[in-house]
């Protein structure tokens, strides 16, 4: 039996619902579903609810709904997430090219793997990768699902400057920036598809149980990419 | 309309209003003016809604010249205002010409202030809101030589006259920053919470919109500084393994895997968006209650002010 999940406030606008700590789909999913039936119940006072791989955070306005209110409302979701149906789940597949200049980091990791650089990048690409929540700076879908063989570790130095749509794994997590950034990630190869657009809505493609592939293609026709919507490659 | 022409930026100067609610699932902060009461304030002053938008700014060298006869207000920090040569009175509407001259001569007190401009500033919305958050391609700080429009439409009548003393907040008197511990207080050793409630903290260089970085007595751990990201909320207090803490603020990144020990409470980030780097600060737990409690007095004092400017404006 597992435990219940424990809510606890994040300062005074804000709880936290822990889930099992761990980075796991079907945590992840028990995350999700409570996120589907908190939104749809529509309490007066709840401003947003923000799913991670094992929390969830619930920000109000506590002038408008008490703590304990708000506690109990979410207790009550908590036994209806059973009901919910997650919506179905889209599989995009991102057009990328490897290594060279848009993998800056295929050479050294496939050292560090005792793999070549086409094995990494087969190895890769035959993955499909959970998307388990969208967050950081904007809109970077946090992805989940490397295969164990390769496991590397981030940058002892970050790079100053990683192009967005670049694709990338560090540890077990993996990403596709989707803006120009610093980052620490290793990065073997590049996707042109525009992964973020603030004049847009929703200015990302992206939602939390979506699953994301970057099939290999050449250079030339990743770049047919550039500027198409990632909802063109589902 | 055009409002002003900008003949010097100034420090951090950028169009903010009440930022984006509900941007966070897209992982965007929601951004907006950093002291909530000044800026909508301002907004009265000049006759706007609360929510207009404003230009908010830091420190010094701001300068504006009036492209048209405008009626503005400053509120926020004091930054020794002036037109042309004369010093601008701040918390009041004031009419000013065609040709005028706006300038921050220099910090007397607070960090920010906020600019007003009856009809409120124009510009590109992003997500229904017009604040700029240059990281995120939405807009960009304040350039020399740009143009500001402003608004024409919807306006209340201003407020020409003094603010009474009352309502101005004082940014010299500095109480601790109140916190509610957690979520990861059960993360940090006994002592290292002590550290934290205990210590003096200095405001580093590296403090902007999107976080204050702080100096002083390092917090200890007991089991590693990370955790598995998660969504992190406004005034998060974050503690990584060097076991400095830094207050999440308005342009934060959203989610983030380092321990949490506290969150300065909702009533004390507008007054922490007054403090600048190298000075002091400390912090003090309170219950929710007492955090819920602030933030009452806080909305009374707000709707004090919006009945007195609606009623004399």
């Amino acid at each position: 039996m597992e435990d219940r999940p424990k809510i606890i406030p994040s300062g005074d606008s804000a709880v936290l619902v822990e889930f099992e700590n761990r980075i796991d789909p079907e945590v992840n999913r028990a995350v999700r579903a409570l996120a589907l039936t908190i939104e749809s119940d529509r309490f007066p006072g709840v401003w947003e609810v923000l799913p991670a791989y094992r929390t969830l955070m619930v920000t109000y306005d506590p002038l408008q709904v008490e703590y304990p209110v708000l506690v109990d409302r979410i207790q009550g979701c908590l036994n209806r997430t059973g009901r919910i149906d997650l919506p179905p789940r889209r599989v995009f597949r991102l057009p990328t090219v490897y290594a060279g200049a848009h993998g800056p980091d295929l050479e050294r990791v496939s050292q560090i793997l005792h793999l070549s650089p086409e094995e990494v990048t087969r190895e890769f690409s035959r993955a499909r990768f959970l998307v388990y929540f969208i967050g950081f700076i904007c809109g970077l879908a946090y992805l989940g699902g490397l295969p164990e063989k390769l496991r590397v570790p981030r940058l002892t130095t970050p790079r100053t400057w990683v192009p967005g749509g670049s694709v990338g794994f560090a540890g077990g997590q993996v990403n596709a920036i989707t803006t120009d950034q610093p980052s620490g990630f290793n990065y073997i190869g590049r996707t042109f598809v525009i992964l973020y657009d603030p004049r847009t809505f929703p200015p990302i493609p992206f939602t939390a149980g979506d699953e994301i592939l970057f099939p290999p293609v050449s250079e030339e026709e990743a770049l047919e990419a550039r500027g198409r919507r990632a909802e063109d490659f589902l | 309309m055009r409002a002003f022409e900008v003949i010097n930026p100034g420090v951090y100067t950028s169009l903010q209003d009440l930022g984006r609610p509900g941007s966070m699932k897209y992982g965007i902060p929601a951004s907006g003016v950093a002291d909530r009461f000044s800026a909508r304030v301002a907004n009265l002053l000049v006759g706007n809604p609360p929510e207009a938008t404003v230009l908010e700014t830091t420190l010094f060298r701001l300068e504006l010249l009036a492209l048209e006869d405008l009626v503005i207000a400053v509120a926020g920090g004091d930054l020794s205002p002036l037109v042309n040569k004369r010093s601008l009175p701040m918390w009041q509407g004031v009419p000013i010409n065609n040709g005028d001259r706006l300038s921050f001569r220099g910090r007397k007190m607070g960090f920010r202030a906020f600019l007003a401009v009856r009809g409120g500033f124009a510009g590109p919305q992003f997500l229904g809101s017009r604040s700029v958050f240059a990281r995120g391609l939405m807009g960009n700080p304040l350039q020399a030589g740009e143009i500001l429009e402003a608004e024409k439409s919807g306006v209340q009548n201003p407020f020409l006259i003094p603010l009474p003393a009352e309502f101005i907040p004082d940014f010299s008197h500095r109480p601790p920053l109140r916190v509610i511990l957690g979520p990861q207080q059960d993360r940090f050793s006994p002592r290292g919470v002590e550290t934290f409630l205990s210590s003096e903290y200095t405001v580093s260089p590296q403090a902007d919109r999107m976080g204050y970085r702080l100096e002083g007595p390092k917090i200890e751990h007991t089991q590693g500084a990370d955790i598995i990201s998660e969504a992190i909320a406004r005034g998060a207090v974050q503690v990584p393994g060097d076991g400095l803490p830094i207050i999440m603020l308005w342009d934060a990144q959203v989610s983030g895997g380092y321990t949490k020990i506290a969150n300065v409470i909702s009533a004390d980030l507008d007054g922490l968006a007054q403090v600048m780097p190298g000075e002091k600060l400390w912090f003090s737990a309170v219950t929710l209650e007492e955090a819920h409690q602030a933030l009452r007095e806080e909305r009374t004092r707000w709707g004090e002010v919006q009945r007195l400017t609606k009623r004399n404006g």
